[in-house]
């Protein structure tokens, strides 16, 4: 891949244009947060890679400009990035290497602002970025799957440290707002652990615990409908097709004109059908879906799997490897593949070729750390 | 079968290379695929410190910070988007659960139980360059037992299958029998140079039983208790949707439920959480407690010997995506009823009785068959193992009483005397029928307080 082009001008933020009457005059040019770049050096390129999922072009660029790099938390940054790439491209040995590289545990006063007064006067609190909290959690399980307990314990430890920072009186609007996502997202980690072990009465507390909240803190009602349509997956999922059927109907009186949320309410509807074995009205729903939204991969994906089961396998092959072409960066997804994949060794004979050339096209395409396992070749 | 879900089979037949073969693939229901971390972040758990915010100046310039990172992170607005960024952030935190709703095909074959349905796509492939014709497709499944047709087309044969060509069906079949099942597959066509060819294709499986119930009978007083107790056998967690006793025509059944923990607050999100009745997999119980009582109290009973079945399971339960499963038991026997043809009940005892003095009890003597018996005798035992009978008939031992109906009764008044203070017991009182010659022990046992005077 080419380098990306250099970081780009970036707009003035709103406070600098009309910086109310209460601040002190800040000069733009020295504010210390007005883009990405001045947080740490090249970040929005970073992020740009990230985005792209050019995973390799991060670690190479992480190695040259690690001796560039100026201040502590600079150093924090880079090995986030280093580290998640790692991660993402299955590499778990050489990223567990990489977090036992880290000279202090994440909670040392090296890593808190107020250590560097002369880098960061008047700053204090930790400079971790939270996703190494994350993955130090997470890395265990992904290791090596018999250590998922490992996993779940330590998020559970980083719930309660999460949780801890709420106690704090000097957090910030934006900071409360920012931990309470992280919360929220650590309990969502949680529940997929607990999904995988198929522990599913714990995972219907966690999410009843999470919705209770979602209804409290003026969550957005996209996002509330959303954490509920996983409630109703998950009900169907081990069997509770009445229980799935009252959540999403409980959805269905919610919620507003918007796409996103009525497709969301035709995808459920097209679930209840399916379960039923309607699949031809759950393909209606589908496709009322993909009318609405041209990029509901999940509509999409789902359709495919109903006109399979309609006996249609010619179709469904074509669904698949229609949505590939048209939308390839929202279509390709490993389950897709998977899908995709299951329906060539049914119905050609010589399946092994064609899930090459599938293959071939996915290595041109596809970001880093895209799965090509799932083409069982 | 292999660990494909879709399988290859073994070839039966010797007519050298067919330009057919069969692809099967076992269709039971389609799965939520489970991401265990997606590796989707908020971008400010990555870009920032997790502290940074706490600094009023970076929590100012938030807005514009976010603005810099990327247009959709306000929500997926992304037609134009040609990024992976999905990949790395979340559009909702609920994403970070890893169940986006996509539904991904079964991917192995997988066990197959007794009680579900057996589900497969089957697809027949011209793999040759050749057209073939006259095309009977057979498939039936085969036991230890029987064979079981699932689709013939030999009535109405498919016409031809193209070079290159598929015709695909989806046979089912309910799954009764346990062991060895064999799907077969076969067709009988004519190929390119005009040769009728004869392709069978054979796939087996094993089918095994889901669950162990275990049932334990308890008499207290009137009442029979039936205990099930359920294991389930299988490799995934078993919603149960129903365990009904259907009790035998002899019997009422009710499920006895513990008081669960119900919540007061009757709210909204409650009534999405009833909470569900999972058994987990690999060896996992629950126990369901069954109340029975007979119906036919006063009213002719049938034959005493065949009335101790007390009924049947019938247990339905769902897996992935309601894939549904059924059972029932065979006859569940109570403890076998020694159905009594003559009843005593104590009708009135005085409730303060001095020693050696004479105290009247009354009794109910009630023929519980449906013929005339009678008349009776009846005394008190004196054979009891006690070395001392304390409580002792006052005047004449032996009371005669006439005959009675059937399903009649008789009341009659036992003049006692007891000899020893505090708590006694009434044992040992016989009950003679003269004409069939026959003794009976009531077994009635009354505990009565004496008295000093």
């Amino acid at each position: 891949m080419s380098d990306p082009p250099a970081a780009q001008p970036q707009p003035l933020s709103p406070t600098q244009s009309s910086p109310p009457p209460t601040q002190p005059t800040t000069d733009p040019l020295s504010n210390p947060y007005a883009t990405l770049n001045d947080l740490s050096p090249d970040l929005t390129t970073l992020h740009d890679l990230a985005t792209r999922g050019s995973w390799l072009t991060i670690l190479d660029k992480v190695i040259h400009s690690r001796p560039h790099l100026t201040k502590p938390h600079q150093h924090l940054t880079y090995f986030s990035y280093n580290l998640l790439s790692l991660i993402k491209l299955r590499r778990f040995t050489d990223a567990l290497n990489e977090l036992d590289s880290l000279d202090h545990s994440l909670d040392s006063p090296y890593y808190l602002y107020e250590t560097y007064p002369n880098h960061y006067p008047n700053q204090c609190g930790s400079m971790v970025p939270f996703i190494l909290r994350v993955l130090h959690a997470e890395l265990p399980g992904k290791v090596n799957g018999s250590n998922r307990q490992e996993s779940v314990d330590r998020l559970y430890v980083l719930l309660e440290f999460v949780r801890g920072k709420f106690g704090r009186d000097n957090l910030s609007n934006t900071s409360r707002a920012l931990w309470e996502k992280r919360e929220c997202f650590v309990i969502n980690s949680i529940i997929s652990h607990h999904l995988s072990l198929k522990q599913y009465a714990v995972c219907l507390d966690l999410i009843k615990g999470l919705i209770e909240k979602s209804e409290g803190d003026g969550s957005k009602l996209e996002e509330r409908m959303g954490l509920l349509s996983k409630l109703g997956y998950i009900q169907m999922q081990y069997g509770d097709l009445d229980g799935a059927k009252t959540t999403f109907g409980f959805i269905e009186k919610q919620v507003d004109e918007r796409v996103e949320l009525k497709n969301l309410v035709g995808r459920n509807k097209a679930l209840v059908y399916l379960v039923g074995k309607d699949y031809v009205s759950a393909v209606r729903e589908y496709d009322e879906c993909i009318e609405r939204d041209g990029n509901d991969v999940v509509a999409v994906n789902n359709k495919a799997l109903c006109l399979m089961y309609l006996r249609d396998l010619s179709d469904s092959i074509k669904v698949l490897e229609s949505a590939l072409e048209r939308i390839p960066t929202m279509a390709l997804n490993e389950t897709l593949v998977v899908n995709l994949c299951s329906m060539y060794e049914l119905a050609y004979v010589n399946h092994a070729d064609v899930k090459k050339t599938l293959n071939n096209w996915i290595a041109r395409v596809a970001p880093d750390d895209f799965d090509s396992a799932c083409t069982r070749i | 079968m292999s660990s494909s879900a879709t399988t290859s089979s073994t070839q039966g037949g010797s007519s050298g290379p067919h330009s057919l073969a069969f692809r099967v693939m076992r269709l039971c229901r389609p799965t939520f695929q489970v991401d265990t971390t997606p590796l989707r972040f908020d971008p400010f758990d990555l870009l920032a410190g997790e502290d940074l915010f706490d600094d009023n100046i970076a929590a100012d310039n938030f807005a514009s910070l976010i603005s810099g990172i990327d247009s959709k992170y306000n929500g997926p607005d992304s037609s134009s988007d040609l990024t992976y960024r999905t990949r790395l952030l979340l559009d909702h935190p609920s994403d970070a659960m890893g169940v986006p709703g996509l539904l991904v095909l079964p991917q192995s074959f997988g066990a197959i139980y007794l009680g579900e349905t057996f589900c497969s796509y089957i697809s027949i492939n011209n793999s040759s360059n050749f057209e073939v014709r006259e095309i009977h497709i057979k498939a039936e499944i085969q036991t230890e037992r029987q064979r079981i047709m699932l689709l013939d087309t030999s009535k109405s044969p498919v016409e031809s299958i193209r070079a290159g060509g598929r015709y695909d069906f989806i046979v089912e079949h309910d799954v009764k029998e346990l062991g060895a099942h064999t799907l077969v597959c076969t067709a009988l066509y004519t190929d390119n140079e005009g040769e009728r060819k004869y392709l069978p294709q054979f796939f087996k499986f094993m089918v095994a039983n889901p669950l162990s119930v275990r049932t334990k009978v308890r008499v207290v007083k009137d009442i029979t208790y039936l205990e099930a107790c359920l294991e389930n056998n299988t490799k995934s967690n078993l919603y149960m949707d129903q365990v009904d006793f259907e009790p035998s025509q002899n019997w009422v059944g009710t499920l006895l439920n513990a008081d669960l923990h119900h919540s007061q607050e009757a709210d909204k999100i409650r009534e999405v959480f009833k909470p569900p009745t999972l058994i987990r997999s690999g060896g996992g119980i629950h126990n369901y407690l069954y109340q029975l009582r007979m119906v036919s109290q006063g009213s002719p009973r049938t034959d005493v010997e065949g009335s101790n079945i007390l009924g049947k399971l019938q247990i339905t339960w769902r897996t992935n995506l309601g894939e549904p499963g059924r059972l029932q038991t065979q006859q569940i026997l109570g403890s076998p009823i020694r159905h009594k043809e003559i009843d005593l009940q104590a009708m009135d005892v005085p409730s303060s009785i001095s020693l050696e003095k004479p105290f009247e009890v009354r009794l109910n003597l009630t023929n519980q068959t449906d013929r005339l018996l009678g008349p009776f005798e009846v005394w008190l035992s004196q054979s009891g193992l006690s070395s001392e009978q304390v409580v002792r008939v006052n005047g004449i031992q032996t009371m005669a009483l006439p005959q009675l109906q059937a399903f009649g009764s008789s009341e009659l008044h036992l003049n006692l005397v007891a000899s020893k203070l505090g708590v006694q017991r009434i044992t040992g009182i016989i009950v003679f029928e003269t004409s069939e010659k026959k003794t009976y022990d009531p077994m009635l046992n009354l505990e009565i307080f004496v008295d000093a005077n």
